[in-house]
């Protein structure tokens, strides 16, 4: 089987051979890996490594997300990614970064609107201030430009992803 | 002693209240609201009762319902918690108006020292020596850039009715002020209910040492020694550790005297935490008291064996103390990590959503005072405080090795956490030398990364997840709106 895997902005080409019923031979690259694993829960995964790169006794504990698995290994976590799968979301024109939008780091609650639907703005302005876990966080005019609209109101919860102000561009 | 108390706090601190209590045999109420329904503390109570929606002005910060609630449960004390009402004189009052105890100081002691202006004038007539700054609360900008161009920049923003950080801003030059008040003023009104802001010098690099005291009704007062506190984050501490390694016994015994001399000063009855700063030159200044049981107090329990919560329950009471200052030693070391839901490689963000997998570390010196469980919502609404791991040694050495090891043993799934910036800050230099000061974060770990030594590891059980999986049920992700799609459902697959 063959992978191409992303983790920490680094690529790994992945070959991997079954050896055994829970014995595998992998390659990461032209580093070759021995691995005898066993499934202990649903989140965690013993792997005994010997005469490859590595060797040793590792657990590793694995959640799904929305962009891949976040694998954690000794106190330290690793979002690993398909590359195969983030090709076919590109693709589909779906795009996770979307800077030039009015829209929460985190869910969060909106705490003050101090524009109105006209009102010109300058890139940078202040246009929505929300906030989560008593943090406050001022999301700002990208360019300059006219409030179309307003998707949102004081005490709202709102959530990444939502557009709270829309900013028509000054040509 | 009570038969019933109840616990107007939530999470980890509430459990932390409530062990106490059940020890002794007192039966405890807790108090939830919407997004605790299923929250540890309400689970374990021997009564839970409900106080309304999630906001925490319509629950945990509503004086008559939680009055009501003690009533209604049959409650002859309340124990605040640390944060929301704890530091409020108004429902200390209203429990003496009620008769019920709180257990905690009495109502005038708190406003008083509530008001961190008012503590630092009773300090200033005390000859307990204190920050330079103001001793008056103000709104006006005028009279504050007044006040900032006397006292000179650099300039702290500090809020009047409270602390943990909240409402602080450093100001640099007369031009940032205005803005800066503004928001440091807002922040304080949500979090206290109240927008009064003061200014003070802003110290360079200074140490935060704090000296937890307890005093009875009986006008007996003693320390337990010092907390070292200056690895902060926005002002919000991160790690904490007694002993300090810059006090030494001369320093401990000057600045414990002058800690028993502030509480006496102010009348203070039950636990409570005087706060200094103490500058590169062991020079210590009086910032404030906190009265109330803080978030750290279980390093001074390791180190002394005496269960603080316990004391402030017999205080309230009515008990003397049932030991002296000389009775009072700190045997080794211990160290405490703050675990918070919040991500360190973007800002320190919060980080809210489900927890998937929880594996607690264990073992001899090793204690987590925990709020959450694999399955639980972390709420948005309140402080992302998940734990605290706390751990005891026979010395600073082995407790930081003890720390580190116990961390990597943490695992937290679903939320981002500060694990592995925390095995970081410990493993570095500047902290295994003990240089530990305010700044610390922002000097040695500005812009931190996570180590990826072990990213190929990563990739193999990602590998063996996909040929054995799936195992897991796909949970609707955390900020995602509407039904889960199949990008997230169908799991990666191939030809």
């Amino acid at each position: 089987m063959n992978y191409r895997l992303r983790v920490a902005q680094m690529d790994f080409p992945v070959e991997v051979e079954v050896n055994e019923d829970r014995k595998l031979n992998i390659m990461l690259g032209d580093k070759k890996y021995m691995v005898d694993y066993t499934v202990i829960s649903d989140f965690c995964i013993h792997m005994k490594m010997e005469n490859g790169f590595r060797s040793g006794n590792v657990n590793a504990f694995v959640a799904d997300g929305p962009d891949g698995k976040t694998i954690v290994i000794n106190g330290r976590s690793y979002l690993v990614q398909d590359n195969d799968c983030l090709a076919r979301v590109v693709q589909k024109g779906r795009r996770p970064n979307l800077p030039d939008k009015i829209t929460p780091p985190m869910p969060a609650v909106v705490v003050s609107i101090p524009v109105t639907i006209g009102d010109r703005v300058k890139k940078g302005q202040a246009v929505i201030v929300v906030s989560a876990m008593k943090m406050e966080t001022t999301l700002c005019a990208p360019f300059d430009g006219t409030v179309v609209k307003i998707n949102a109101g004081v005490n709202d919860k709102v959530a990444p992803g939502q557009i709270l102000v829309e900013i028509e561009k000054d040509e | 002693m009570f038969k019933k108390i109840l616990v107007a706090n939530r999470g980890e601190i509430a459990l932390r209240v409530m062990r106490t209590c059940q020890e002794m045999g007192i039966a405890c109420v807790a108090v939830y609201s919407d997004a605790d329904q299923k929250a540890l503390h309400t689970l374990r109570a021997d009564q839970a009762i409900y106080l309304g929606a999630s906001e925490p002005v319509a629950s945990y910060l509503d004086i008559e319902k939680i009055i009501a609630a003690a009533k209604d449960a049959g409650a002859e004390a309340i124990h605040p918690g640390y944060g929301f009402l704890s530091e409020n004189a108004g429902l200390a009052r209203r429990c003496e108006e009620e008769r019920l105890v709180f257990i905690g100081p009495p109502s005038r002691v708190i406003q008083a020292l509530g008001d961190k202006t008012v503590a630092r004038e009773i300090m200033l007539g005390s000859g307990v020596p204190i920050i330079p700054g103001m001793v008056r609360a103000e709104s006006v900008l005028q009279i504050l850039t007044e006040e900032a161009g006397r006292i000179g920049y650099p300039i702290l923003i500090k809020a009047a009715a409270g602390g943990g950080g909240k409402g602080m801003r450093v100001v640099h030059t007369e031009n940032e002020l205005a803005d800066a008040c503004r928001q440091a003023a807002s922040e304080a009104a949500a979090a206290f209910g109240s927008n009064a802001i003061y200014l003070e010098k802003y110290l360079k690099s200074p140490r935060h040492v704090e000296f937890q005291i307890l005093a009875d009704s009986h006008g007996n007062i003693v320390h337990l020694l010092e907390r070292e506190c200056s690895i902060q984050s926005r002002y919000q501490k991160v790690i904490e550790e007694t002993p300090s390694p810059a006090v030494t016994p001369e320093l401990r015994a000057a600045m414990g005297q002058s800690a028993v001399d502030a509480a006496r000063a102010s009348g203070y009855v039950n636990a409570g935490t005087v706060e200094f700063l103490l500058d590169a030159d062991g020079k210590y200044y009086f910032m404030e008291v906190n009265t109330r049981l803080q978030v750290e107090h279980p390093i001074t329990e390791m180190i002394t064996g005496i269960d603080i919560v316990q004391q402030q329950i017999r205080i309230a009471a009515g008990e003397p103390l049932g030991f002296t200052q000389s009775d009072v030693t700190g045997r080794g070391h211990a160290i405490e990590c703050r675990i918070y839901g919040e991500d360190p490689e973007n800002g320190f963000m919060p980080s809210p959503g489900t927890i998937t997998c929880l594996q607690e570390p264990s073992g001899p010196g090793i204690r987590n005072d925990c709020g959450i469980y694999a399955g639980f919502d972390v709420p948005v609404e309140y402080d992302p405080i998940l734990s605290k791991l706390v751990v005891w040694a026979a010395d600073r050495n082995q407790a930081i090795a003890r720390m580190k090891n116990a961390l990597s043993q943490y695992v937290i799934l679903g939320i981002k956490t500060p694990v592995a910036f925390l095995m970081d800050v410990l493993a570095s230099e500047p902290f295994q030398e003990g240089k530990t000061c305010t700044d610390f974060i922002a000097t040695h770990f500005e812009g931190w990364r996570q180590k990826t030594d072990e990213a190929d590891l990563a990739v193999l059980a990602y590998i063996i997840d996909e040929i054995t999986g799936p195992r897991r049920p796909q949970a609707n992700i955390a900020g995602t709106t509407g039904p889960a799609t199949p990008w997230q459902t169908m799991g990666s697959w191939r030809l």
